[in-house]
């Protein structure tokens, strides 16, 4: 598309440019614009091409108090963030390590972080609810963090793992005959100029997370109750307005993290990065 | 690095204290309910509720794990991952027919019916046997489900009755009727299993047993796979149970089987036009309670005994189920009757009358022919 | 900084990240996975498992295969065309609209992605019903993606902002001097993309194809909620192994097959680190 529109003059390439951004402007909003839609629409149905009754009364359903909508949206959020931040606590040093590239084994590693998102998990919860139940993790925060965690854990563990490995290690070398010990280059190079990979690995885990609920109905229920559990039900059985609902409320903890961290971005590592 | 962390540690302390504090002030009553959302709603806005106001310091916790066998089959691993612990952290499970037969067979569920009040309402042959497995004195009924064939009556004028007159309608309008296939949901499962009521012989056999592997009563079973085969080719197939209704709903077929209850909450909810009739086609189409059961182990059990009795008493499941939800009440029909506006209760056979329901709905096949019929299903149909 | 590191410490490094997977993870995993080669009828280890599994899904596995792989590349051109305009771009109201345009999908939960393509991409559904309304769509030849194509298109759909957040990152943080002089003697932005940018990135490029191919292989919502009919996508299989038959032995078998699936791919991957890694020799 790129060539194209250079070769041909500058009009006809603006012309290309709009339609094929507007193309693709359609493509993402038109089920989004779906679900919009459907979280407004009480009566629906054909042969109607739109919602023959608009309203809110989905809303006052899924935030009448005895749902509890909100109180499962901020437990959604703390194990979000609980579990960013496990991940990344185990995640830097580990990708560190795998950055190596002639590290022993490093293939069978990261194939085993692999595991946990390329095995379905539904043939395998009960045996992990098990071991939880063993080592009294079910039940609590800590527990639906760490079982998110895992199912996160190949984003930021493979991510990190090319983040770090993309550090200029000439500017490591340089800092180390500075004397630098290797914490402080590793603190003042490696770790600024992996932060943007790191950062985008912490959105990843932060949205696993925040989506997640079959772990979290065989870790956390009945004591932890996360929004996309009372989705669960909505969505499997097609009531798209509360689906849609529960989905749109997702989205502004999703949204506002991002920003959040890309901000964080902008102003603190941005500025580090190729100093 | 240093504010992210730190905002996250202070939001950690305060879920942790707050989570903390709400497990001290009262006693908590945890319902896991497999099947609809319609029926977690139940329990939220209307039971739990109720219980609540006459349990002082109760609160009831309801969780919803997904319709069919899927739903209920978590509910059973939940089960099995604590087996070893002395208490269970579940109360109440609300589950399908299969998979209460399952959990009974495993020792996963306490035996509670004769030790409360409302046992005696208990009279439905279903509330003694779940597919063929004694859960005699495990299990009350919630209420029962019916599959049933949704038509829309300005694209059907005279929809069949049968399923012989069904092929005909099929074969007269190709693509018209849409069902799920068996992997996709049990209104499927239930259009199939009473395919074989009508063409593989010997349904009484299949309903009640016994269960012979040398596979007498399953002789007819080639023969009607070969012409559901056939007969697939002229139908819709539709992505689930609510796909089956979704696609009612944008008109892309004029028929299909569904779930009653599933189909009077989709138009409640303004996803089907209420002028949608259902129909029951003969010889017969499956139906299944919703049981309430109490885990061996549970944590507060005698709470639970309460909270069924309360569930099942006349006034609730009159009020409850059918006032409410138009569903088919679970416990004895008699005893709920009086409780009700005889208009009401009209109001639960507007398409399907008594006589129908009692004719034309049957159980699922008992357990072990179930799972020969799926498994034939996929061998000679699905491949 | 890498020579200097010595195994042991890698290890150490690395040991909080294996001791969380390998007990939390692998240990119920190794439980699950033995149920693959047990025979429940005879009480011994066999294949039967896996025999059934192929009998019986056979052809889901291939329509499997054959849908990611599909999904998967798709996936990386459009990730591609992204990455490269965000980065070669020269008209600045058109990147900054792409970058915050093509993230959306991202936050949205992959069971609700199942649902609204569903209401999407029937037959009457809003896709369909649009076109017709302007006239471009004929309704007589108005149809039904709610097969392979759903599939596809809702993982694409959702898949895609993962891939392109990753790979314009990477393309952000590489050296621009070389795409410059290309540019200054003359290279066009395709040329440049595909002979500098992309070999640049590549390593990047491998790890979000992989990625997303691995979560859309454990994906069950999207082909539940999309395919009707059969075939259909093996995880479907499993579910409904477990679920309906309470039969572990061929759930964890096509579990099996899902997993070597994925290590095939990933092999990919690592062997192009080595390769970069001996040719940096």
């Amino acid at each position: 598309m790129s060539a194209l529109t250079q070769r041909l003059p500058k009009l006809g390439g603006a012309i290309l440019r709009s339609v094929l951004i507007g193309l693709l402007a359609v493509a993402i909003f038109g089920p989004l614009l779906n679900m919009l839609i459907w979280t407004v629409a009480e009566a629906w149905y054909f042969p109607a091409k739109l919602p023959i009754r608009w309203g809110f009364q989905f809303w006052h359903r899924v935030f009448r108090p005895e749902a509890g909508a909100m109180a499962a949206l901020w437990t959604s959020i703390i194990i979000a963030l609980m579990t960013v931040a496990l991940s990344l606590l185990v995640s830097i040093p580990a990708g560190y390590a795998l950055s190596r590239r002639t590290l022993p084994l490093r293939g069978v590693f990261l194939l085993i972080f692999l595991l946990p998102q390329a095995f379905p998990a539904i043939a395998v919860h009960m045996n992990i609810a098990r071991i939880f139940y063993g080592l009294g993790l079910n039940g609590t925060l800590w527990g639906v963090m760490l079982v998110h965690a895992i199912q996160g854990l190949v984003f930021s563990v493979w991510i990190a793992s090319a983040a770090f490995a993309s550090v200029d290690s000439e500017q490591v070398e340089a800092a180390r005959n500075l004397g630098a010990t290797p914490w402080r280059a590793f603190v003042s190079v490696s770790l600024p100029q992996a932060a943007p990979g790191l950062m985008a690995s912490a959105i990843f885990v932060f949205l696993i997370s925040l989506d997640e609920f079959s772990g979290t109905f065989f870790v956390g229920v009945p004591e932890v109750r996360t929004l996309p559990l009372t989705m669960l039900n909505a969505a499997l059985e097609g009531n798209y307005q509360i689906a849609s609902i529960t989905a749109l409320l997702l989205l502004v903890p999703s949204i506002a993290f991002m920003l959040f961290v890309e901000k964080f971005l902008k102003a603190d590592v941005l500025a580090k990065v190729g100093t | 690095m240093k504010t992210p962390l730190r905002i996250v540690a202070l939001a950690v302390s305060a879920a942790l204290s707050t989570a903390s504090m709400s497990a001290h002030a009262q006693t908590t009553l945890t319902v896991l309910s497999g099947g609809s959302q319609n029926m977690v709603d139940y329990v939220t806005d209307y039971l739990g509720p109720l219980f609540e106001k006459q349990n002082a310091g109760v609160k009831v916790v309801v969780v919803g794990v997904g319709p069919d066998d899927a739903g209920s089959q978590k509910i059973l691993e939940k089960l099995q991952a604590q087996k070893g612990a002395a208490t269970w952290d579940v109360d109440v499970i609300v589950p399908n027919q299969q998979k209460t037969g399952e959990m009974a067979n495993a020792g996963l569920l306490l035996k509670y019916r004769d030790s409360i009040a409302t046992g005696k309402y208990a009279v439905s042959q279903s509330s003694k046997q779940a597919l063929g497995v004694n859960v005699d004195g495990y299990v009350m009924p919630m209420f029962e489900s019916q599959t049933a064939m949704a038509y829309n009556p300005d694209l059907v004028k005279s929809p069949p009755s049968s399923y012989d007159e069904l092929r005909a309608f099929v074969t007269k309008n190709p693509k018209q009727f849409g069902y799920n296939g068996l992997k996709n949901g049990m209104s499927g499962v239930a259009f199939v299993v009473g395919w074989m009521y009508a063409y593989g012989g010997n349904a009484t056999a299949l309903q009640q047993g016994p269960y012979d592997a040398a596979g007498k009563a399953s002789s007819g079973w080639n023969k009607a796979y070969a012409d559901l085969k056939v007969f697939n080719q002229s139908v819709t197939f539709t992505p689930g149970n609510a796909g089956t209704l979704d696609m009612l709903n944008r008109g892309e077929i004029a028929m299909g089987p569904v779930w009653v209850d599933m189909f009077y909450t989709w138009k409640a909810d303004g996803r089907l036009s209420p002028s949608l009739k259902l129909k029951l086609l003969s010889p017969g189409m499956p139906g299944q309670p919703y049981y309430y059961a109490i885990p061996a182990k549970a944590k507060n059990a005698d709470l639970a005994k309460k909270f069924i009795a309360l569930a099942t008493s006349p006034a609730v499941q009159a009020e409850g189920i059918v006032k409410r939800f138009n569903w088919y009440p679970g416990i004895d029909a008699n005893a709920v009757k009086p409780a009700l506006d005889p208009k009401v209760w009209a109001n639960l056979f507007t398409d399907i009358s008594p006589a129908d329901l009692a004719k034309n709905g049957k159980p699922f096949p008992i357990a072990p022919f179930f799972t020969d019929l799926r498994e034939q299903y996929e061998k000679q149909v699905g491949n | 900084m890498q020579k200097r590191s010595s195994y042991p410490l890698a290890l150490l490094l690395l040991s909080p990240a294996l001791l969380m997977v390998g007990l939390l993870f692998i240990y119920p995993l190794g439980y699950s996975l033995s149920y693959a080669f047990r025979n429940e009828k005879s009480a011994t280890w066999d294949l039967s498992n896996f025999e059934k599994a192929f009998s019986l899904y056979g052809n889901d596995i291939v329509y499997t295969l054959v849908i990611l792989v599909m999904a998967t590349t798709l996936t990386g051109l459009f990730a591609l065309a992204i990455g490269g305009y965000l980065t070669l771009g020269e008209n600045k109201r058109a990147v900054s609209f792409l970058r915050w345009l093509y993230r959306w999908p991202l936050f949205i939960p992959m069971v609700v992605a199942g649902q609204l393509m569903r209401t999407f991409l029937a037959k009457n559904g809003m896709l369909n019903n649009a076109l017709m309304s302007l006239g471009i769509l004929d309704p007589i030849n108005a149809m039904s993606m709610l097969d392979w194509r759903g599939v596809v298109i809702t993982f694409v759909w959702k898949q895609l902002p993962f891939a392109a957040l990753l790979i314009s990152g990477a393309m952000a943080s590489m050296d621009r001097s070389m795409i410059e002089a290309a540019r200054n003697l003359g290279a066009s932005r395709l040329r440049a993309l595909v002979e500098i940018v992309i070999p640049q990135i590549k390593a990047t490029l491998l790890v979000a194809l992989i990625l997303s191919f691995v979560t859309m292989l454990s994906a069950l919502s999207v082909p539940m909620m999309i395919i009707a009919g059969s075939p259909t996508m093996i995880t479907v299989d499993m579910a409904w192994r477990v679920n309906s038959y309470g039969d572990y032995g061929v759930a964890n078998a096509l579990g099996f097959i899902s997993c070597a699936m994925s290590g095939v791919v990933a092999w990919f991957y690592l062997r192009h680190s080595v390769r970069e890694q001996t040719a940096t020799r």
